[in-house]
C-alpha cells in the first residue's frame, strides 16, 4: 500500500511539474503575442515557477523540506533568478549574439570553414601522435591525422589520392601499426611509458624553428598561382597518365612492391634453428 | 570567392612536416618513429597535391602522380620497417631504440 500512494505521489508530483513548465512557457507566449499584462504575466509565472519547484522537489532537491511558506519563499527566490536570467539573454545576450552572429556569417565562408575544420583535425592529430605518452593514444590521433589529410586532398580537387590515402593510410597502414604495437606487447606494464620520450624541450624547439622557416617561406615566396583552378574528376588522367608519361616508375613501383612484400615475410619470419644451420653448413 | 590559397595548405604542410619530425627526433619507441616517418610523407604529399591545384598548368596531374607514387612507397616503408621492429623484437624483447645498437645478439 505503502509503494502505490508513494508512486501515485510521484505521479501527482510529475503532472505539476509538467503543468508548471508548460505554464512558463504558455504565459511568456501569451504575454509576447496577446500582449497579456505585465502584472499578470509576472504573477501567473510565479505560480508557474511555484509549481515546477514543487514538482522537482520530489526529484531533485529531496532534502529540502519545502512546504507552505517554505516553498513560497524559495520558489519566489528562484522565480527571481529565472527573471534576472531571463531578462539578462532577452535584452542584453541575445540581441549580441544575434547580431555578432550576423557579422561572422557575413565575414567567414562555409567552404573557409570546411577548410579549418581539416586542418584542424589534420594538426591536432599530427600533435596527440608527437606528445602522447600511450602509444596506442599516438596511433589513433594518426588516424584523424590521415582523416584530415584526406579531406584537404578532397578540398584540392584530388579525388582519387584522397580514395587512395584512405584505402591505404587507414586501411593498411595503420592496422600494421596497430598490428606491429599489439605483436611488440609494450601496452604490457604501464602503459603510460610505452612511448616514452626524451628530450621534450628539445622536440619542442626544433618543431617551432621548422614550422616557423616553412611558414614563412609559404607566406613569403611569390608563388605564380594559376588564376583558374580546375575541380574536375582526375581518375581518368591519372590512369592515362600511369600508362603513358610515367609508365617506367609505374612499373618500378610494381617490382618495390613485390620485392616489399618478399622482403617483410622473410624479415619478420622466425629464427631458423640453430641445427639446420649446422647441417647446412656441413 | 573564398580566401583559401595555396599558403593555408602549406602551413598545414609545415605543421604536420614538424610534428612528424618531433614524433622521429624524440621517441624511444620504434613504432613511433615510423609513424613520424609517415607524418612527414603525409606532409610532403599535402605540399604536392596544392602545388598540382594551385601552381601547376590546368590540366596539368604532374603533382598527384608523384602524390601516388609516395603513398606506394609510404605502404612498402612501413611493411618493411614493420617488420624489421618485428625481428628487433624478437631479438631483443625490445623495440626501445636507445637499447637495440647491436647488430647482432
Amino acid at each position: 500500500m505503502a509503494n502505490s500512494s508513494n508512486l501515485r505521489a510521484w505521479l501527482v508530483r510529475l503532472g505539476v511539474l509538467a503543468l508548471g513548465l508548460f505554464g512558463i512557457v504558455a504565459v511568456a507566449a501569451l504575454h509576447r503575442f496577446a500582449h497579456l499584462g505585465i502584472g499578470l504575466t509576472l504573477g501567473l509565472e510565479y505560480v508557474a515557477v511555484t509549481c515546477v519547484v514543487w514538482g522537482l522537489n520530489a526529484f531533485v532537491f529531496r532534502r529540502l523540506p519545502l512546504s507552505g511558506l517554505t516553498l513560497l519563499v524559495f520558489s519566489a527566490a528562484v522565480f527571481g533568478v529565472l527573471f534576472l536570467v531571463a531578462y539578462f539573454v532577452g535584452a542584453v545576450l541575445g540581441p549580441f549574439l544575434i547580431d555578432s552572429a550576423g557579422r561572422f556569417i557575413g565575414l567567414v565562408h562555409l567552404v573557409d570553414l570546411v577548410f579549418y575544420l581539416f586542418a584542424v583535425m589534420t594538426v591536432a592529430g599530427a600533435a596527440g601522435c608527437a606528445f602522447s605518452r600511450n602509444i596506442i593514444y599516438s596511433a589513433w590521433s594518426l588516424l584523424f591525422a590521415f582523416m584530415g589529410v584526406a579531406g584537404l586532398y578532397v578540398f584540392l580537387g584530388a579525388d582519387f589520392p584522397a580514395v587512395a590515402q584512405v584505402l591505404i593510410y587507414i586501411g593498411g597502414i595503420l592496422v600494421l601499426i596497430l598490428f606491429a604495437i599489439m605483436l611488440t606487447k609494450q601496452i604490457g606494464g604501464d602503459p603510460k611509458l610505452t612511448n616514452a620520450h626524451l628530450g621534450l624541450p628539445v622536440g619542442a624547439a626544433l618543431a617551432v624553428i621548422t614550422a616557423g622557416t616553412l611558414t614563412y617561406m609559404a607566406v613569403m615566396a611569390p608563388w605564380k598561382i594559376e588564376p583558374v583552378q580546375s575541380y574536375a574528376p582526375v581518375s581518368a588522367g591519372l590512369g592515362i597518365a600511369f600508362l603513358t608519361e610515367y609508365l617506367l616508375p609505374f612499373e618500378v613501383a610494381s617490382v618495390v612492391l613485390l620485392a616489399a612484400l618478399v622482403g617483410a615475410v622473410i624479415i619478420a619470419r622466425k629464427e631458423i634453428k640453430e641445427t639446420q644451420d649446422t647441417v647446412l653448413e656441413s | 570567392m573564398t580566401s583559401i590559397g595555396l599558403p593555408h595548405f602549406l602551413i598545414v604542410g609545415a605543421a604536420l612536416f614538424a610534428l612528424g619530425m618531433v614524433t622521429v627526433v624524440t621517441r624511444r619507441n620504434a613504432v613511433g618513429i615510423l609513424m613520424g616517418v609517415e607524418l612527414i610523407l603525409n606532409a610532403a604529399n599535402v605540399n604536392f597535391i596544392a602545388f598540382n591545384h594551385y601552381v601547376a598548368a590546368p590540366g596539368s596531374l604532374t603533382g598527384q602522380v608523384f602524390s601516388i607514387f609516395v603513398i606506394v612507397l609510404a605502404a612498402a616503408e612501413a611493411a618493411i620497417g614493420l617488420a624489421i621492429v618485428l625481428a628487433i623484437y624478437q631479438t631483443f624483447k625490445t623495440i626501445d631504440v636507445q637499447e637495440t645498437d647491436l647488430l647482432k645478439e
